[in-house]
């Protein structure tokens, strides 16, 4: 869930930080308008979740109200890296002398900081050209990052002496921000150090942690951000299934659609892995993948509904792994609420369900009544339930 | 002998008034685990299936003697449970929060670590010793059908697949020496090695089941530890989330921890780092008990 510019740059300034001067504008006139309140040169950016706008023609600078209107104006409407620009985010200029590169992120057990002495390009590049000038190094998360340990990594990194205590205390600070924002990435790219020594934060990328978000009520509408593959826009489907997950209490469900008529309800994130691998293998086409953790009946149903309305699935696998934290009564029951609100016929929709586990007698019979479902006998494998869905959609449709 | 747990482990249960606790609870005894207290700030003296509960881990401690816990408080307060095990003197953990904030979760691990204690999770169903003791949810009301007894040390990246694993060695009359379910958020407790590393040590242990996944960097870190020779057992690897690879990368398809970023974390790529460093690798569960008895 990246945040765009002006959110990510708010959250920033709000904790002072220093963060230049700017605002969102829609239009060249409200662009004009922002210029206007700055006062002298100002950039003109694309607001869209991407980096390296520069290079796609996203960033301009303007030195009066009429070249910023200007700049919105080519702007707007342009694609960048997938995404139509509708808004335009403006800020005063910064006199730049050097540029420095720090980002915030995580590794395998620990918050981990990255800094380098050359900002304003791109990482990768430099990663791959010059690897030794990136100084990398794990933050104890109790502890945080104090100002001497980041005095030590930009020492490190070949900043002289004279800048150190400014730089280290304004990393210790974005530290903090980046901590108290929950991001999962906090990139500054440039800092931007003025003649006089001034750092500014001109380049700012953030990513929110979606699971933090209760601690963030002005950040709610975040998720719908979010793209499918090949970052197509989510679904009215995919949309509605992040909708329910966030309303209802209590374990998880995710929803997503691929090309293919073979709907996968599946549970415990590696069997459903292990299931999508399967039914290739088979020759099936799932239509979506799915992941389902322990819920109350109103998770699982949203789940089914979803399934339920995609034009493309002509039949449902529901395989799940041996059950170990949920009854496979609350299954049965999320299917037949979804059933019923649904206009599935079953006869011509067939389901395989392979759900073995607490209550599973229970479960049989109250799907019994259900026409063109099969549920697999006890003791069936995950494989012998994906070659009967495969079958059963091949010859149905 | 078995790894992490074993029949001298007594179990605390760290929000044990909730509706999951309860469930597992229930089966945890039927199989004979000692679940010993069970801990709910404000509860204290009501008690769980004939289990008391204490308001805090350290009372619970005290009173019974408990060494390991069993944590399922969610997501939002699961960093302060943790704090609380830990300084408690807990040195086993099982967290089944998942979808924990990264901040929180990086600092009850760290807490963890520094403590010397072993935690499984976040987003884990427990681990089990087969016939001597089970912590958390991990094979509901079947856990002695699901989970023989035997000499394969199991780790696995996915709870489900741990049983499915289990399952597929008990029906080959295999059986498990401990199964571990290592959780599936993407800062877990331990590293995959480092439970491989301790079935190492292990001498009721003879080979090894893994269950890995696309993203992240468990497996390649195996696949070094084997290469390096600081893992000799026999591995067998079931690697899952192909798949992925036919889609756009940094899409997740499940676990939040399986989301490929390149090349060397996809499925195949993990897969072919472990056969190169000598693993075995299994294209489905049903071939793992013939490439466990290949000599």
């Amino acid at each position: 869930m990246k945040l765009l510019e002006d959110r990510a740059k708010a959250w920033l300034r709000a904790r002072g930080l220093p963060v230049p001067a700017g605002e969102a504008a829609k239009t060249p006139e409200e662009a004009a308008q922002r210029a206007a309140a700055l006062g002298g040169k100002v950039a003109v950016k694309a607001l869209v979740a991407a980096g390296r706008r520069g290079k796609a023609g996203a960033v301009r600078l303007a030195a009066s109200p009429a070249e910023a209107a200007d700049a919105a104006r080519a702007i707007l409407g342009l694609e960048v890296a997938g995404q139509r620009v509708t808004r335009v985010y403006v800020e005063s200029a910064v006199e730049i002398a050097a540029e420095l590169y720090l980002s915030f992120g995580f590794g395998r057990l620990a918050p981990q900081v990255v800094a380098c002495r050359q900002g304003g390009v791109d990482i990768e590049t430099v990663s791959a050209n010059d690897p030794a000038s990136l100084v990398c190094e794990d933050i104890d998360p109790l502890r945080g990052l104090s100002p001497w340990q980041a005095a030590a990594l930009w020492d490190r990194a070949g900043i002289p002496s004279a800048q150190l205590p400014a730089l280290a205390a304004l990393t210790a600070r974005l530290y903090e921000a980046f901590r108290a924002a929950d991001a999962l990435m906090l990139e500054l790219n440039p800092i931007a150090v003025g003649k006089d020594g001034t750092l500014s934060l001109v380049g700012t990328m953030m990513e929110a942690d979606g699971n933090a978000l209760f601690r963030h009520a002005d950040w709610q509408d975040l998720s719908f951000d979010e793209a499918g593959p090949g970052g197509r826009p989510l679904n009215e489907r995919e949309r509605a299934v992040i909708a329910a997950d966030r309303r209802f209490s209590g374990g998880a469900i995710r929803y997503t659609e691929v090309p293919g008529d073979i709907a996968l309800f599946v549970s415990g994130g590696g069997a459903g892995l292990l299931q999508h691998d399967l039914v290739l293998a088979a020759g099936g086409r799932p239509a979506n993948h799915s992941d389902l953790s322990p819920a109350s009946v109103d998770k699982p149903a949203a789940l089914f509904d979803a399934i339920f309305a995609n034009p493309q699935a002509k039949g449902m696998l529901v395989g799940m792994n041996y059950l170990q934290l949920l009854p496979c009564t609350l299954v049965a029951e999320a299917l037949l609420l979804s059933l019923g609100r649904s206009k599935i016929d079953t006869r011509r929709f067939p389901i395989v369900m392979r759900v073995f586990g607490p209550k599973e007698d229970e479960a049989r019979k109250m799907v019994a009544a259900v026409p063109g479902l099969h549920y697999m006998p006890p003791g069936a494998s995950l494989e012998q339930a994906v070659r009967e869905i495969v079958a059963r959609v091949k010859a149905a449709s | 002998m078995s790894i992490l747990i074993g029949a001298e482990t007594r179990v605390v249960v760290q929000g044990a008034t909730g509706a999951q606790a309860r469930f597992d609870i229930r089966y945890c005894l039927e199989y004979g685990t000692r679940i010993v207290a069970g801990v709910t700030p404000g509860r204290g003296g009501e008690s769980v299936e004939g289990v008391p509960v204490f308001n805090t881990v350290a009372a619970a401690v005290a009173a019974t003697g408990a060494n390991a816990s069993a944590v399922y408080v969610p997501a939002r307060g699961v960093k302060d449970a943790v704090f609380e095990a830990v300084d408690a003197g807990i040195r086993v953990l099982a967290c089944f929060a998942e979808n924990v904030p990264r901040h929180d979760a990086a600092a009850a691990v760290a807490a963890a670590r520094g403590a010397g204690a072993r935690m499984a999770g976040f987003n884990t169903n427990g681990l089990i010793s087969p016939g001597r003791c089970k912590l958390g949810g991990i094979g509901g009301d079947r856990a002695k059908e699901i989970y023989a007894a035997g000499r394969i040390g199991v780790c696995s990246r996915s709870g489900g697949m741990s049983a499915e694993i289990c399952s597929a060695l008990s029906r080959a009359g295999l059986g498990a020496s401990t199964c571990v379910s290592m959780g599936g958020d993407p800062i877990v407790g331990m590293r995959m090695v480092e439970l491989l590393a301790l079935f190492e040590a292990d001498p009721e242990t003879d080979a090894c089941v893994i269950f890995g996944e696309p993203g992240g960097a468990h497996e390649i870190e195996v696949a070094e530890a084997l290469r390096a020779g600081r893992l000799k057992k026999p591995l067998v690897a079931l690697v899952a989330g192909q798949f992925q690879e036919n889609y756009p990368a940094g899409v997740s398809f499940g676990h939040f921890a399986a989301v490929i970023k390149g090349e060397t974390d996809s499925a195949s790529a993990k897969r072919r780092l472990l056969a190169a460093a000598g693993a075995r690798v299994a294209a489905s569960l049903e071939e793992i008990p013939g490439l466990l008895r290949r000599s």
